[in-house]
């Protein structure tokens, strides 16, 4: 963005701020985030199976483990996860695709056919007496009836933590009907209450105004992210007690269980809530508009935020009719989308860092201001993800890294989502070769 | 051996929940954060069993208690804050002043964990910052939650969740290509994935400290987080193109979309694997399809145009179907089918019911509201609701009390100094006009109330 291209002071957009020196300890504490590089990992005692078989959400699981370095050791047949297979318009590299390479971080890759072979099983039990974690995504009870279920794994393991992910879960009526039923991330989105919340608004035409499917895997990493969560959940009791348990992720949980909003909703109003568009059912103005060069996504929904954006546009008379919260609210949806015109007739006179630099400007006078109450209208570029890759704020905070692989050759990864002083996340490499590492497996954990 | 579903029946059994035990007990957490995206991290903390402390502005308060969506309040509350506020200790004082910090710091010397949302810098400014209290507390696990994170050229920007959303390149892959429509992810997802990544971040400095002793300082951006679940930046790498909005389908799996039946009801439908494919063209009476050499490979089947065709074929024998049939006819076959939930089916689905996935939870204050389960079912220390959001300042007397030990004096002081404070007339703020508090053992903590 252009407010970067002048080496200047830095501008402080905030009331408050460390500019200006701050207390050292503070820059210390930046600096061993900026250096993560080196440092120990979190879970260096963990070993991890991830058995899961055509459902991403298990291997979004043992990602998150493998980047804060457990021994995650993914099992999967001779001809490889169908998970592999799953990427965008068929693209992959050498018969990879690129989901599968993006989650291949700090992975080891062992190959073992439990759907067919009886000694693979008993291999897989004695790996899993040395495992904290297991992670499958087979129909409920099918491990079980292998004999290399919870119940069975955890009788000599008591400490082992058992994580399965499925549609319906491991128990109820309705899983047990639906037991065979595959997870699929559109699926997830559908079912868990989020396809129902994005779309346009119902008196445009068909099929704009259908649930859509949000752009990204959503419901599989949310029900991942889950599974994850709930399993550093349960590494805590064990640390404390030694003690292991299961775990159950029911992807038709992801988005209701996620957000809360569908349950209390529907319970307080009795309705659903209609698709709102480009509107927003608590904030408004909240969402984007067209600028002269892409879209703007603007943020000021509180009244003195509101005022403030008015004044940025010069548009005051507007004031008087959405003075409040309860005008701008989207319960009167044509009123709400007049507001939302009239405003665009405003932003698609400048271009998108135009608009950015009015609202810093603004707020850097309102932080400045001896009145509270300035208001804080917040503009931000509509990036797409190559637009994001190129922010330089990214490049600082080392969000991004390049890893080659032997087989895949080079590759741009997220990485280090969270940075921390002492024990950050890391992406060490990114491999998919199947069978790559039955050798070391072999010698590391069943030699005895 | 035992029927497996009989076996977990008991393994989860979502009646004894609350006879378990509790992953988190004795954990003390110092919460200064507001909104979602921290609250949403404390949150689930408290549902495994810390003893989550909230602070907040007297008279003002978290800035989400009064706004609610299309400003319908239950029972002078926000009725989904609930969820985000469950099991917290509300204690309400005015951060900037001297005597306050007093309180905080000795608060936080018993404390495991301190969480902050305010904008970058404002905590340090405010001498609340990790510099300020791991002196107090040199072993304390502070997490800063923030749209862009504590350092680098964005860091001062103002932002929530929208902004995170448009930085991180998410709001501009929902929507339908070749046209002028984009959609945010709705209801604050910007917030709720990183405040869920925020808690699992928490456990892992919790799980180093355990082993090591040390405690550490933690920078979680939001739009950092929305980066980590997207594979388009390894796609564009990898490829050179840009994936950009891919309408109702998903690009990356057979047939896979968001598809209008018979009755007027949408499902989403998806093939993960080839012999789920076959499952389809089987229940599509079309089992010559998977025999098709534009669908014959699965790499093949997803190239734009031949799953354009495919998707053609579905979306006409979809036209001719019930959701219930397709769905029967996904159970039978062996592929993925889910019609679209909206609230009202998420809240009375007897399997949610069932399973504890909406939970009927009965609150002392405010009676029966539905709220959604944990999202992981854990068998030995399951989440739990314990009782729901309270009125600004509700647990001062108890917190101030019972952990730091002030005398009723030191109490009525502070008060009279609006250093603590409680609620203003407003919804959201105050409880439900038909509470008494006065009668109210918890609030009126350490004085006789009358039964």
């Amino acid at each position: 963005m252009s407010v970067f291209k002048r080496k200047e002071k830095e501008r402080v957009y905030t009331r408050y701020s460390t500019a200006g020196g701050g207390v050292s300890r503070w820059k210390e504490t930046v600096e061993k985030l900026m250096t993560p590089e080196g440092r120990p990992e979190v879970l260096d005692d963990v070993m991890v199976l991830d058995a899961s078989v055509s459902n991403f959400s298990g291997i979004i699981a043992a990602s998150f483990f493998a980047e804060f370095g457990a021994e995650v050791i993914k099992i999967e047949p001779a001809q490889g996860d169908p998970c592999r297979k799953m990427t965008p318009f068929g693209k992959n590299i050498k018969g990879v695709g690129i989901p599968f390479i993006l989650e291949g971080r700090n992975k080891r890759y062992m190959t073992l056919d439990l759907e067919r072979s009886e000694e693979d099983r008993e291999i897989f039990a004695r790996l899993a007496q040395k495992a904290a974690v297991v992670i499958e995504t087979f129909p409920a009870k099918t491990m079980d009836a292998w004999g290399i279920g919870y119940r069975q794994l955890s009788e000599k393991n008591t400490g082992l933590i058992y994580i399965g992910i499925t549609p319906y879960g491991q128990y109820t009526q309705k899983a047990q009907e639906y037991v065979n039923f595959p997870d699929t991330d559109i699926t997830t989105q559908a079912g868990s209450g989020l396809s129902a919340q994005i779309g346009d608004l119902p008196t445009e035409p068909e099929p704009y105004n259908w649930p859509l499917k949000a752009g990204m895997w959503m419901g599989w990493y949310i029900s991942g992210l889950s599974a994850a969560l709930g399993g550093m959940m349960a590494l805590m009791y064990r640390q404390s007690t030694g003690e292991g348990q299961m775990i159950d992720v029911a992807g038709m949980d992801a988005y209701s269980s996620m957000t809360g909003f569908p349950a209390s909703i529907g319970y307080t109003w009795e309705k659903s809530r209609p698709r709102i568009g480009v509107l927003d059912f608590i904030l408004y103005p909240y969402g984007h508009w067209k600028s002269k060069d892409g879209l703007v996504a603007i943020a000021a929904p509180r009244d003195h935020d509101f005022r403030a954006l008015l004044k940025i546009l010069g548009r005051w008379d507007l004031e008087d009719d959405f003075k409040y919260t309860a005008d701008r609210i989207p319960d009167i949806i044509d009123k709400a989308m007049e507001l939302h015109r009239e405003i665009e007739k405003e932003t698609i006179k400048y271009t998108a860092d135009e608009l950015t630099a009015k609202a810093l400007n603004y707020a850097m006078k309102a932080a400045r201001s001896k009145w509270r109450g300035g208001g804080v209208p917040i503009v931000m570029k509509v990036m797409t993800p190559e637009n994001t890759r190129q922010n330089k704020q990214w490049e600082v905070r080392k969000s991004f890294k390049e890893v080659e692989d032997k087989t895949l050759g080079k590759i741009t990864v997220t990485s280090g989502f969270v940075k921390m002083t002492e024990s950050p996340p890391q992406v060490k490499w990114v491999t998919t070769d199947i069978g790559k590492d039955n050798e070391y497996v072999r010698e590391t954990y069943l030699k005895d | 051996m035992e029927d497996y579903f009989s076996y977990t029946a008991k393994l989860f059994d979502p009646s004894s929940v609350n006879e378990r035990p509790e992953a988190l007990k004795g954990l003390r957490v110092l919460d200064f954060t507001h909104v979602i995206f921290g609250p949403t991290a404390s949150r689930i903390l408290g549902n495994y069993g810390a003893e989550v402390i909230k602070l907040e502005l007297p008279f003002y308060g978290d800035l989400w208690r009064p706004a609610t969506y299309w400003g319908r309040y239950w029972k002078h509350s926000n009725p989904i804050w609930h969820f985000v506020t469950q099991n917290k200790y509300f204690v309400s004082v005015d951060l900037k002043r001297a005597e306050a910090k007093d309180l905080i710091y000795r608060l936080a010397k018993s404390s495991d964990i301190v969480l902050e949302n305010f904008a970058p810098g404002t905590a340090e400014a405010w001498g609340v910052g990790y510099s300020r209290l791991s002196e107090v507390n040199p072993n304390i696990i502070y997490l800063s939650c923030s749209t862009y994170g504590q350092y680098g050229p964005m860091r001062y920007f103002p932002g929530w969740d929208l902004l995170a959303q448009a930085a991180s390149g998410v709001l501009s892959l929902n929507g339908f290509p070749g046209t002028d429509k984009y959609f945010k992810l709705p209801d604050y997802l910007g917030d709720f994935v990183p405040g869920n990544m925020g808690a699992m971040v928490l456990l892992m400095a919790l799980y180093y400290r355990n082993k090591t002793g040390k405690g550490q300082y933690l920078d979680l951006s939001q739009t950092d987080s929305m980066m980590r679940v997207l594979p388009h930046f390894t796609y564009h790498s990898l490829t050179g193109e840009n994936l950009g909005r891919t309408g109702h389908t998903d690009p990356a799996m057979i047939a896979a979309s968001i598809f209008k039946t018979r009755d007027g009801k949408y499902l989403g439908l998806a093939c993960a694997t080839e012999t789920q494919f076959q499952g389809l063209c089987d229940a599509m009476g079309k089992p010559d399809l998977f025999e098709d050499t534009r669908f014959s490979d699965y790499f093949n089947a997803l190239k734009e145009e031949n799953a354009e065709a495919l998707r053609a074929i579905v979306t006409d024998w979809i036209k001719t179907k019930a959701c219930n049939d397709i769905i029967a006819l996904a159970r039978n076959n062996g592929f993925a089918a889910a019609e679209v939930a909206d609230d009202k089916m998420v809240c009375n689905d007897p399997w949610r019911l069932e399973r504890g996935s909406v939970i009927l939870f009965q609150d002392d204050m405010y009676g029966e509201l539905a709220l959604a389960g944990p999202s992981a079912r854990l068998s030995k220390t399951p989440g739990r609701t314990k009782w729901l959001a309270r009125p600004l300042g509700y647990h001062n007397r108890f917190v101030l009390k019972k952990i730091l030990g002030l005398s009723e004096e030191e109490l009525e002081d502070l008060e009279k100094k609006k250093v603590i404070g409680t609620y203003d007339d407003k919804p959201g703020l105050k409880p439900p006009v038909y509470y008494n508090l006065d009668k109210d053992p918890m609030y009126n903590y350490g004085r006789e109330v009358a039964k």
